[in-house]
């Protein structure tokens, strides 16, 4: 998966991104879930998550959880609608793997997404690319 | 913005930065998790070019009418503070460190968000000169457990300082025996290139260079307070019990901190531990309740590295103030038990 720089940020070119800063693999009807490493920057200091239950469902754009930092606690959202299948459990005891590594052992949630149409309301990485730029 | 002038040198030394009372200062460089510890077990230096640094000349008579504490006892070359300039009714204009350089002659600390207040308000209050020496000079703070490692802080004493010193073999403006972080160290104003090369040097030499953001971890630790959050022109010295004033002399303010005294205070400052392992930080503003009846509200929270635990200030009513006792916070609509605790908290 190719790695795009914008300025200190890093995008990863083959994930999908919401406007509230999270990050989406699909695999099927498996969403991984994550923060972005733009997020986890402006965030600072991560300290604290609270993780959706596995089993939940959630249509897209609703609160599953929050990201607690130094400065600002976060709400986290379901990118797409679809049930909480597992959870990353290793962020209760290390929530600053989110830091340390967004895109991999930062992961939070796995969704089984109901509808995969809704992809489309999903940003490519070019797209977030230039909402981060839009936002410096 | 205001940067620092060590601003180029702190991002190759890979600073985040952030704002800060109107400075793009660095907030951390590593996480503030290591910083922190680093304060508590090792050594680091912060930089605080945004403190605001004056020069005061005139009148000695002048100055002690406005701040809290008694200057005029002090011998020169002593720190005294903290203390404050406060306004008719008993609240912060700002707490400040003073340091005596002669009868006539004083050098100032504000907090970086106060200092053209703090001008004003000397420039209206009285006819002493103020030299504004922010901008000339770096402030750096190397402070930590093992600052006698790199530095013989032992040929200063505590709360006293010396102009036209050295540091690591360079001259520097003031090098005291001071900081604020609970921890031995040493502070200094140098010009930015000296201060930059000793920035160098002391990285070079493995001390850790750390942000605001430990900064502020660090002082809730200790309880000390910061401006615009703890403390503000609502805020007596009195509620806070922070004790910045001396009552064998008059300044202004005086007269409604006696009366305080006298009939005591709707609120008081509070600290408060929430239980270990739970890793939700209350948020200034949240409000504190008794068997749900609200009591008051938080100021400062963090997480603590060092307790491995949320703590925080704010203030309660008085009749509830009982070391030890359960209290409820609110956070995002999620009540949480905090135990009122007091400062230090380490």
């Amino acid at each position: 998966m190719a790695e795009i720089k914008v300025g200190k940020y890093t995008v990863l070119s083959d994930l999908l991104y919401t406007e509230t800063d999270e990050w989406v693999k699909l695999e099927g009807n498996v969403a991984t879930v994550g923060i972005t490493d733009y997020a986890q920057k402006k965030l600072r200091d991560i300290v604290g998550v609270e993780l959706p239950e596995v089993g939940r469902t959630f249509s897209i754009g609703d609160s599953v959880g929050v990201v607690e930092s130094v400065k600002a606690a976060v709400d986290i959202y379901a990118p797409l609608s679809g049930q909480v299948t597992e959870v990353n459990g290793l962020l209760t005891s290390s929530p600053e793997l989110m830091n340390k590594d967004p895109y991999g052992q930062g992961w939070i949630f796995k969704l089984n997404c109901t509808d995969l149409n809704e992809k489309v309301k999903l940003m490519d990485a070019e797209n977030y690319v230039k909402k981060i730029q839009k936002g410096e | 913005m205001f940067v620092s002038p060590l601003f180029a040198l702190e991002e190759k030394l890979g600073a985040n930065f952030g704002e800060f009372a109107g400075w793009n200062m660095p907030m951390t460089f590593t996480n503030y998790q290591e910083e922190h510890m680093a304060v508590r077990n090792g050594i680091t230096v912060f930089d605080l070019s945004h403190m605001g640094r004056l020069r005061v000349k005139g009148n000695p008579n002048e100055l002690e009418e406005l701040i809290a504490k008694e200057l005029t006892k002090a011998m020169p070359s002593q720190m005294i503070g903290p203390t404050a300039f406060l306004n008719d009714k008993g609240g912060f204009v700002d707490d400040v460190m003073t340091y005596k350089v002669s009868d006539s002659e004083y050098l100032l600390v504000t907090n970086a968000i106060n200092r053209e207040k703090v001008i004003k308000w000397i420039r209206s209050n009285s006819s002493l000169a103020v030299e504004d020496l922010t901008f000339d000079l770096v402030m750096l703070a190397i402070q930590g457990k093992k600052v006698k490692d790199i530095f013989d802080v032992d040929q200063i004493s505590h709360m006293i300082f010396k102009l036209n010193s050295k540091f690591l073999g360079k001259e520097v403006f003031l090098l005291s025996r001071s900081g604020w972080t609970g921890e031995d160290g040493v502070e200094i104003w140098a010009k930015p290139e000296i201060a930059g090369a000793i920035l160098n040097e002391l990285v070079q030499m493995g001390v850790k260079p750390a942000g605001l953001v430990t900064r502020d971890s660090i002082r809730q630790e200790m309880g000390y307070l910061l401006y615009g959050e703890d403390i503000d022109e609502e805020t007596t010295p009195i509620e806070a019990r922070y004790w910045v004033f001396s009552m064998n002399k008059n300044f202004i303010g005086k007269d409604a901190i006696v009366e305080q005294l006298k009939s005591g205070v709707k609120k008081i400052r509070f600290g408060f531990k929430m239980k270990k392992g739970l890793r939700i930080i209350p948020r200034n503003g949240n409000s504190v309740s008794s068997l749900g009846y609200k009591i008051g509200h938080v100021t400062s929270s963090t997480f603590s590295p060092f307790l491995n635990r949320a703590i925080g200030m704010g203030y309660i009513s008085p009749s509830h103030f009982f070391l030890g006792y359960t209290l409820e916070v609110e956070v995002r609509g999620k009540t949480y038990e905090i135990k009122v605790d007091d400062f230090p908290f380490i």
